[in-house]
């Protein structure tokens, strides 16, 4: 006779008899207490810190509002580039101080203006860089060195617009 | 604290999560028999299930500041057990050595040993030292994965559920290895009966 699936199910249940002997579970978590600690010991400081990191990463959770924050944050930003409020590379005293240093004298700025607006051969000689700001290259950006209006007009001292002629 | 005024698990973990290594005992206390018994069953070998049950806290200790609580702790110790331990057999290959073959005293109490002993079935025909071992070995030509089933669904009693979520699987799949594990049981008896 085969045992049928009940007996086998009843069979199967009686190992769950099948136990260490008593006093072995305390015991043990005396040996898992050992073994914590000499793990502590044995492992670097940088690896237990590194665990850490890893594990507080894991159960890092963004909060909900930050995102609608975050969102907010660009549209402000957005606004207030975007409506020309702040410019980043607006010409500032201290930029300004570049090329007027350079060119002091209406001769001297007219030298150098025609020198870079048509040439673009820079005599660097000019340049007290002492003096300018670590902003020198900003200065020389092309759309500052060769403004047309100093070489279609012939006036490179003035600002006034070209069609103002 | 006894165990009537200890506190939940959702509490144990967070009093662990925040530095209180009493708690985790509390967990250990409270969750080592039924951990030991699933890899016990599952490797058939008393000082293998003894270091897998140290390594299987340990392990659950270290990643305890990444339990989230979608599950309860149970199901993932449980959880983390049986990968581990299958892992381990894998690795191991089919080398075993039955080392606990001393059934509790109490079994002679039991009622379904008492039915089965005492009914005219094949059991009775076989002392219960014997049948153990016929039963280990048995369920070591099992897969662990088949292992694992049968172990927690007959030997611990867990709902079909349950093994899903814990093995990561649906539950039909349980359900179809139960039965593909029980008839491989049923085959390998009678064999050992018809001996």
């Amino acid at each position: 006779m085969m045992l049928d699936e009940q007996q086998l199910q009843k069979l199967l249940r009686l190992k769950q008899f099948e136990q260490p002997p008593p006093g072995y579970f305390e015991s043990t978590l005396v040996e898992f207490h050992r073994r914590q600690r000499q793990e502590l010991l044995r492992r670097p400081a940088l690896q237990i810190w590194f665990e850490r990191l890893i594990s507080g990463l894991w159960s890092f959770r963004v909060p909900t509002y930050a995102y609608g924050a975050a969102f907010g944050a660009f549209l402000v930003a957005a606004t207030i580039v975007g409506s020309g409020v702040w410019a980043p590379y607006t010409e500032t005293a201290e930029t300004a101080s570049g090329p007027v240093r350079v060119a002091s004298s209406p001769r001297g700025l007219e030298l150098s203006s025609y020198r870079l607006a048509l040439s673009g051969d820079v005599d660097w000689s000019k340049f007290d860089r002492s003096s300018v700001s670590p902003r020198v290259v900003p200065v020389l950006r092309p759309s500052q060195t060769a403004l047309p209006r100093y070489v279609l007009d012939g006036t490179p001292v003035s600002y006034e617009a070209s069609f103002s002629f | 604290m006894d165990d009537q005024n200890l506190p939940d698990d959702e509490t144990l973990v967070r009093l662990t999560q925040n530095g209180d290594t009493r708690a985790f005992d509390h967990l250990w206390h409270k969750y080592s028999p039924r951990i030991y018994s699933l890899i016990y069953n599952m490797t058939a070998n008393h000082e293998d299930a003894n270091d897998l049950l140290l390594e299987v806290f340990a392990k659950a200790y270290r990643s305890i500041n990444g339990f989230r609580g979608k599950s309860s702790f149970y199901t993932w110790i449980h959880a983390i057990a049986v990968n581990m331990t299958i892992n381990f057999v894998k690795k191991r290959g089919r080398r075993f050595q039955l080392s606990l073959d001393d059934l509790d005293a109490n079994v002679q109490n039991d009622k379904e040993f008492i039915d089965l002993t005492a009914a005219n079935t094949p059991v009775r025909e076989v002392d219960l030292a014997e049948l153990q071992h016929r039963l280990n070995e048995a369920m070591m030509k099992l897969s662990v994965e088949h292992r694992a089933v049968v172990t927690m669904f007959d030997i611990q009693g867990m709902a079909h559920a349950e093994i899903a979520k814990i093995l990561g699987i649906p539950e039909a799949t349980v359900r179809s290895r139960l039965f593909y594990a029980h008839r491989q049981l049923q085959n390998y008896l009678e064999e050992f009966r018809k001996k």
